[in-house]
């Protein structure tokens, strides 16, 4: 299981997400609520794993992705993001996400996905 | 649905900040394009949007995702910020609010207007459709480029030679995937970091397209080995994966570009980062969010903490054990300590109602054709929630009146020589143990001779009464119930329209209000409020041997009991004070005949007075005041009990419902 680094603007959604993380036996090590803190937590942290929202006030997901795989190439960030955003989604990829979950979280595709990320 | 009902709180309170955001960005765009203001509309419209799917909340989700589309459009150019559509925005707002307060009392979430409002933004899109679906984030597209672009500078070029035996992997999505090019291309990712991809079928471009069935075939050159490609392709709404070797011999690799297989590397990194864990965890969330029903429940425990405490001493002094006693000592300041970290935990800063204002002040602004600077000042201090709830109301009016009645249209103030722009002021601040909140304005003021004719008129005084009022006096009467009729709301600039009611909300919550008003310079009400409701300072004293608490505020004075002093009118006895006569009350049905009352309490309530007869003043204390339990019920003359230090229960009198009755 893994040590896994919250991003999302909502406090709602991080603990939706965490509690979800949690019953799949995840740890969660820390939360962040924007890109900039995303980047801070990653260097200080080393997660398994980051879940990133997208859209995001300061520093936006993509950025704090690109910015993530500068300090770690390795880092596995799974992005978050609402239907409809493909666009998005793609261009994380390109960047170097390895996955992504679609908002509203359904749990058991969540830790699928998760799962799936962290055996990579 | 009820495992959603847990996160109902946490939604509404995020919600309504998100709400607040958009309202506030909302005000700030109507003067003005301003691209900080149209990104946070957006991000807060794609939160408050995304939170609700999340809760099934179907109707805002629709309204916030036509919100979002609209501000897409707004930040992409293609649609201009005009009056119309802040009209349209603004009502979408209005929606979101009342929707919120409709699943605060446990519904879904249902608007009336929802349906109009979400057909008249989508309208406002509908135009420009090609930009709907398009990108979504909160930097502007072009940004979003930039970084696309300088990400394909930085792959691979593609003559570097590897190393490595040459696959064919062949990947089956699951035929429900919900996007297959996405699953394509973190496949395709995923095998890049193994080695070099030769060739896709269908190539790159249909993959990321999602124009194919479900299969593609890669061929890449690997020294990975086969169970690491098989792991790295078998991702989420990946059916199958199989591979083969390519029977084609590769050129032997240069050292320097070989890849680890991930697994392995990720393995030591992760017992490293697990070693940091601990230590890191203590300083991860700095606030939580509680529900203030739970701060009564801790509140309460801690005021049954105290009267424990007290049986305790009481124990202690029975059997006089002098350490119990001396512990206990620390026990009560601790508890004290207790409470009053309690209350802090409870105050919230006021900007939490201010900041709904300018939306008010805009709307009556532009209702009435004024011109109106708003400014708030000192939202940060802070007050109990219990408080703050009662407040918003009162000061509402007060502030829809400081507009209405109080600055005056652009061509007046002009030709007072004014600013064509009134000015209205809110501002809060603490003042020792009380929070002063004033509203002020720099309009035509209240006429203290109107405010005397209307009051003689409606027969609120007579004209002997009227005979020598000071101008606070006459200023005071604009409170009284009674004042103002509906049918004669614009008499004296209608000032006096429901201050009555302004005036009981602001009693209710322990405070007072008075005002100040200069002809042609403007009018400052002021509002003396406690921080909390909870904590009240009280008077103890004793009647017929019984302990029973008055809130001090409703003290006027002190005074000896002397039989001179009383005269009986008829079957009443009154006390005659400094040419004052008050009715006496001895309260013999609450706390039994008493043989030895020589101090006399004057209480008032609402300018008028009372006195009271009682045997002893203890002293002055500040206390929590519990209502009465359901299963007593009402009792006359009783508002609360209280706990004090030595766990004592004593009744709290109910000085309004002794008045009345006289």
């Amino acid at each position: 299981m893994g040590r896994i680094l919250i991003v999302d603007d909502t406090l709602f959604m991080r603990t939706l997400l965490k509690n979800i993380l949690f019953s799949g036996g995840h740890d969660i090590v820390g939360e962040a609520g924007d890109g900039d803190e995303a980047i801070t937590k990653y260097k200080e942290l080393k997660p398994d794993l980051v879940t990133m929202d997208v859209v995001m006030p300061k520093v936006n997901g993509i950025e704090a992705l690109k910015a993530i795989k500068g300090l770690d190439p390795n880092a596995r960030v799974v992005m978050c993001t609402a239907v409809g955003q493909e666009q998005m989604v793609k261009l994380a990829i390109k960047t170097g996400a390895r996955g992504y979950i679609i908002k509203p979280f359904q749990a058991p595709k969540v830790l699928e996905e998760i799962k799936n990320v962290l055996g990579s | 649905m009820s495992e959603l009902d847990a996160y109902r709180s946490l939604y509404i309170a995020e919600s309504r900040e998100n709400h607040e955001t958009i309202v506030k960005n909302l005000l700030i765009l109507e003067n003005g394009p301003d691209e900080s203001a149209i990104a946070e509309i957006f991000r807060s419209a794609h939160s408050l949007k995304g939170m609700s799917a999340s809760m099934g909340f179907e109707g805002m989700e629709r309204l916030c995702h036509a919100m979002e589309d609209v501000f897409q459009e707004i930040r992409s150019g293609k649609l201009d910020v005009s009056p119309d559509l802040m009209d349209v925005l603004l009502s979408g707002s209005d929606s979101i609010e009342s929707m919120l307060d409709d699943i605060e009392d446990g519904r879904q979430g249902i608007s009336d207007d929802l349906e109009e409002t979400v057909k008249q933004l989508k309208n406002l899109t509908s135009g420009n459709t090609a930009g709907q679906s398009a990108s979504v984030a909160s930097a502007g597209t072009e940004n979003l480029q930039d970084i696309y672009s300088q990400h394909l500078k930085d792959e691979p070029d593609n003559n570097t030679q590897y190393g490595g035996i040459r696959y064919r992997i062949t990947v089956q999505l699951q035929p429900d995937c919900h996007s297959k090019n996405i699953r394509g291309m973190i496949v395709l990712q995923n095998l890049e970091e193994l080695g070099h991809i030769e060739s896709v079928s269908p190539s790159r471009g249909v993959i990321e397209d999602g124009e194919f069935d479900g299969s593609f075939v890669v061929e890449i050159t690997s020294d990975a080995g086969e169970e690491a490609l098989q792991v790295t392709s078998s991702i989420s709404d990946v059916s199958s994966v199989l591979i083969e070797t390519v029977a084609q011999p590769v050129v032997p690799q240069p050292s320097g570009i070989q890849k680890q297989p991930p697994v392995q590397e990720r393995d030591g990194g992760t017992e490293k980062a697990e070693r940091t864990d601990k230590s890191d965890k203590g300083r991860e969330i700095k606030n939580i969010r509680v529900d203030i029903t739970r701060l009564d429940q801790m509140m309460n425990l801690v005021e049954d903490l105290v009267i424990n405490r007290g049986r305790i001493t009481q124990i202690a002094r029975k059997y006089q054990i002098k350490e119990l006693d001396e512990t206990l000592n620390m026990v009560g300041r601790s508890v004290s300590d207790l409470q009053n970290l309690m209350m802090n935990i409870r105050m919230i800063p006021l900007n939490h109602i201010f900041n709904r204002f300018p939306r008010t002040v805009r709307d009556v602004t532009h209702k009435e054709g004024k011109e109106v600077e708003f400014v708030i000042e000192g939202g940060e201090t802070e007050l109990d929630r219990s408080v703050m709830d009662g407040l918003n109301d009162p000061l509402l009016h007060l502030i829809r009146n400081g507009i209405d009645h109080g600055i005056e249209s652009p061509e007046i103030r002009l030709e007072h020589g004014k600013t064509a722009k009134g000015l209205l002021k809110l501002s809060a601040r603490r003042d020792r143990d009380n929070v002063i909140i004033t509203i002020e304005d720099d309009g035509a003021g209240i006429s203290p001779e109107k405010v005397l004719a209307k009051a003689l008129k409606n027969g609120l005084i007579s004209p002997e009464e009227a005979e020598g009022l000071s101008q606070e006096e006459i200023f005071d009467m604009l409170f009284l119930p009674g004042f103002s009729t509906a049918d004669k709301i614009t008499d004296i600039s209608g000032r006096g329209v429901g201050l009555d009611v302004v005036k009981n909300a602001i009693d209710s919550l322990k405070g007072t209000i008075k005002v100040e008003s200069v002809k042609n310079k403007g009018t400052k009400f002021e509002l003396l409020l406690p921080p909390t409701m909870a904590i009240v300072n009280v008077m103890m004293v004793r009647i017929n041997g019984k302990r029973c608490a008055i809130p001090v505020n409703n003290v006027v004075e002190v005074a000896s009991l002397t039989q001179e002093r009383i005269h009986h009118i008829g079957t009443h006895e009154t006390v005659l004070l400094r040419e004052e006569l008050l009715h006496l009350d001895r309260l013999d049905d609450m706390f039994g005949k008493s043989e030895k009352s020589e101090i006399l309490v004057v209480l008032s309530h609402q300018n008028k007075k009372r006195s009271i007869a009682v045997d002893l003043i203890e002293g002055q204390q500040e206390v929590v005041i519990k209502p009465l339990s359901t299963i007593v019920g009402m009792c006359r003359g009783v508002s609360g009990v209280t706990i004090p230090g030595d766990g004592e229960v004593v009744p709290v009198l109910d000085v309004n419902s002794i008045i009345k009755e006289t």
